[in-house]
């Protein structure tokens, strides 16, 4: 029908220019102990954003750092009251249930352990929260062809529906958890627009079981060979069964990631008449998962190796002087720390964005076409998003992706 | 140069305009006309302004300063220009073309938000959890303080080293006997909360600590280096102090609340954990540099009250000062108060004391001395 004029998209971000954003400002970061962080994140979205091209036209990042330090701070008005108060008031009732492991009974052990859950569960519900502002935060900040994408506010629909989908999930062994994924998708995918055209998740929560197939065979695999192995007093039945269940559920898991994420975008439509074709292969996120990662290991495994030489002569040199000081033990882990491990970890960070991240993001968006793409002619723009809180709550319960 | 042709998007709808951009004969705007857009439009140069950080290199996109209820002042309205020589001009001739426009007000709300999140965040840290772990502390059933203390002993054992649980402890019925002897002539004249359990740990160390619920744990080589069992009966009763006064499991309650505050507002980049450690370190330092004064204070009483001779706890901040070579640690790092001071603080008590009489005798000190020799 409306298929005549579909629309590829294509991605253009380079490794070098990326690397060398990425790098920089997390060093910026570390300086300024964690203030640099806001700009960081937005830097790094305006350059992934823009590299996403449709006809010529470029995505659009419009988010500032600024808008995410205020945002912060008012997380933290929010938060660190709450926060604050309840984790000690917790560890105060876990505290209390703290039993002597040698002489506790059962009882005071299980008991024990709730306690100690029991502070996770507190912040849950403002991790989903944050989890749906993020989101909108993104959506809000987002533009293409000068026109705003947008997405209603419904931050606790989302954490009501989360926590009943993923007990539910979770109560029938993660066998129902593609009708949690599927639902809370929807949850947010009908609540987005693109300028005045409303984006609607089509298709069936059950069709992502054929899809699913492999990630439970996997674990099949994985419990089916610790059990028989364990049964049968068989160490290499065991060692086989849970390598291949691994290795299975592994592969099983991207593919699962990956082809639901296709079903979910093939079946979305914007405004009623504009929909997506999306291909991407497993094979091919694979390889850059595993690529990439030698990669990565190599370069900082290199690296590290020649840091370590230096600081052992260094370390020897001092040690062998006689004279040794106590305080020395003290202060030269810090001093490696400082001025070895976390830049080796910015470092290892800013690879894995380049040599991992990217590549996929990049296959992803390159197998991704719009159909029926003239009727985006007819989208007209929407009002300025206000009262978004610019990853204030994600950025202070530690929540987000890679970008 | 101009003119060139480009593309429009005119911020009301997604569609695109085909245009020809001039400059206007007026030398400060720029036409923009096409078939699609009427009427023409006539940006000011001054006001023009690029996307920034943008991965296109062969393009450049522009708007404008306007005033809109965006997250900045900027037309919705975009002008993409692919022409090189025009993207040229553009870099040369406009230099605030990636200018970044902040309303008026920006930095006063700024302001506002920051001063309201750091008075919050000083409220929690300095008065509402301290305030919370010191009730809390108050309430806390014995019982299970002392099973707490016994955890976290048993946490610290195998940290030293210990292989197994217990294997660092170091006992003879003699040294016992010593020690036993020495906490009794300490505590008889006091009114006691926490019956006090006292280990010694087979390590060189040159220290002592007192975990929640009455344990305290003495090193090998606190007891190796005193030269006097007044030394040992000094650090004894400081540690006897912070049991009394529940600065363990104060210490313990304010740590966890204000560690998790402190993780939440320096968020999840890289080298963030290290930096809220060293955060928490500095903060309690400040706690337990208190707590120790104290402590320290409440030692002198009770070394006074047993008729034992303070000079020996003062040996032992001479001895603590001597194995640092005088390195002090500065005092916001340290836990502990410069020891220099407190040794003349001992030193002065000592010099107003009058009857004192020796804690252990030559037998007994030795057989204290020699508790974590093996008896094989």
């Amino acid at each position: 029908m409306n298929t005549h004029s579909s629309a590829p998209l294509s991605y253009h971000g380079e490794k070098g220019p990326l690397f060398s954003l990425a790098f920089k400002t997390a060093l910026l970061t570390l300086i300024t102990l964690g203030i640099y962080r806001f700009w960081q994140k937005t830097r790094i979205r305006k350059y992934i954003w823009s590299s996403i091209d449709m006809g010529g036209d470029r995505l659009e990042y419009t988010g500032t750092g600024l808008e995410k330090l205020l945002g912060f701070f008012i997380a933290v008005l929010f938060l660190a009251v709450y926060l604050g108060a309840i984790q000690m008031g917790l560890f105060y009732f876990g505290f209390s249930m703290m039993v002597d492991p040698q002489t506790a009974s059962y009882e005071e052990m299980i008991g024990y352990l709730i306690a100690i859950y029991a502070s996770f569960f507190a912040v849950l519900p403002f991790l989903l929260f944050a989890v749906y502002r993020a989101r909108r935060y993104k959506m809000a900040r987002t533009r293409f062809r000068g026109i705003r994408f947008g997405m209603d506010n419904g931050a606790w629909g989302y954490v009501g529906r989360a926590l009943l989908y993923w007990l539910l999930s979770i109560l029938t062994l993660f066998i129902l958890s593609p009708l949690a994924m599927f639902k809370l998708e929807k949850y947010m995918a009908d609540r987005s627009y693109y300028g005045s055209g409303r984006i609607e998740q089509g298709g069936k929560w059950t069709a992502l079981y054929k899809y699913a197939l492999h990630m439970f065979i996997g674990i099949v695999l994985l419990a089916g060979g610790a059990g028989a192995g364990a049964a049968l007093q068989n160490e290499a039945l065991m060692i086989i069964g849970m390598v291949v269940g691994y290795i299975w559920f592994f592969v099983g898991i991207t593919y699962f990631q990956i082809r639901s994420f296709a079903y979910l975008m093939e079946n979305k439509t914007l405004n009623g008449e504009i929909g997506f074709t999306c291909e991407p292969k497993t094979g091919t996120v694979i390889k850059h998962y595993i690529v990439g990662g030698l990669i990565v290991g190599l370069i900082i495994g290199v690296i590290a190796a020649i840091l370590g030489a230096g600081v052992s002569i260094i370390a020897g040199a001092m040690l062998s002087g006689g004279n040794v000081d106590p305080m020395m033990f003290t202060i030269l882990p810090i001093i490696i720390g400082v001025v070895i491990y976390l830049p080796l970890l910015v470092l290892a960070q800013a690879l894995a964005l380049v040599f991992i991240t990217q590549p996929i993001i990049a296959h992803i968006v390159e197998t991704t076409a719009v159909t029926n793409a003239d009727a985006l002619n007819r989208i007209t723009q929407r009002e300025t998003e206000r009262g978004v809180d610019a990853d204030g709550f994600a950025d202070a319960l530690d929540v987000g992706g890679a970008i | 140069m101009l003119p060139f042709q480009a593309h429009f998007y005119d911020g009301l709808t997604a569609g695109r305009h085909d245009v020809h951009v001039a400059l206007n004969s007026d030398r400060v705007h720029l036409d923009i006309s096409g078939d699609t857009l009427s009427p023409a439009l006539h940006w000011p140069l001054q006001d023009l302004r690029a996307l920034k950080g943008s991965a296109d290199r062969d393009g450049l996109t522009l708007t404008r300063v306007a005033e809109t209820d965006d997250e900045a002042p900027r037309d919705p309205a975009r002008l993409v220009i692919t022409d090189p020589a025009a993207i040229d001009w553009f870099h040369k001739t406009r230099p605030s073309l990636f200018k970044t426009d902040l309303r008026s007000g920006t930095f006063r709300k700024i302001a506002t938000y920051a001063g309201a999140a750091v008075v919050a965040v000083l409220m929690m840290l300095f008065v509402i959890l301290p305030a919370l772990a010191n009730s809390l502390a108050k309430i806390l059933p014995i019982e299970r303080e002392i099973a707490f203390g016994r955890h976290v002993t048993a946490q610290m054992e195998r940290f030293m080293g210990a292989s197994e649980l217990g294997g660092l402890r170091c006992s003879s019925p003699e040294g016992d006997a010593a020690i036993a002897k020495m906490l009794t002539r300490l505590t008889e004249n006091h009114d006691m909360h926490y019956d006090v359990e006292i280990h010694v740990f087979d390590h060189p160390m040159l220290n002592a600590f007192a975990a929640p619920g009455g344990q305290v744990v003495m090193m090998r080589g606190l007891i190796e280096e005193a030269e006097r069992a007044e030394e040992v009966a000094g650090v004894l009763a400081h540690e006897i102090a912070h049991v009394e006064n529940r600065d363990a499991t104060r210490h313990a309650l304010r740590a966890t609340g204000s560690a998790g505050l402190l993780t939440m507002l320096i968020g999840d980049f890289t080298g963030a954990a290290a930096i809220a450690l060293i955060g928490e370190h500095m903060l309690s330092a400040s706690y337990t540099r208190e707590a120790e004064g104290i402590a320290d204070e409440f030692a002198l009483e009770m070394l006074a009250n047993a008729d034992v001779d303070s000079n020996g706890f003062a040996r032992f901040f001479d001895e603590l000062g001597e194995h640092t070579h005088g390195v002090e640690i500065p005092s916001y790092l340290s836990t502990h108060p410069a020891t220099g001071d407190r040794a003349d603080k001992a030193r002065a008590f000592a010099a107003q004391q009058s009857d004192t009489r020796p804690i252990l005798n030559e037998t007994e000190w030795q057989a204290m001395r020699s508790i974590c020799d093996k008896s094989d």
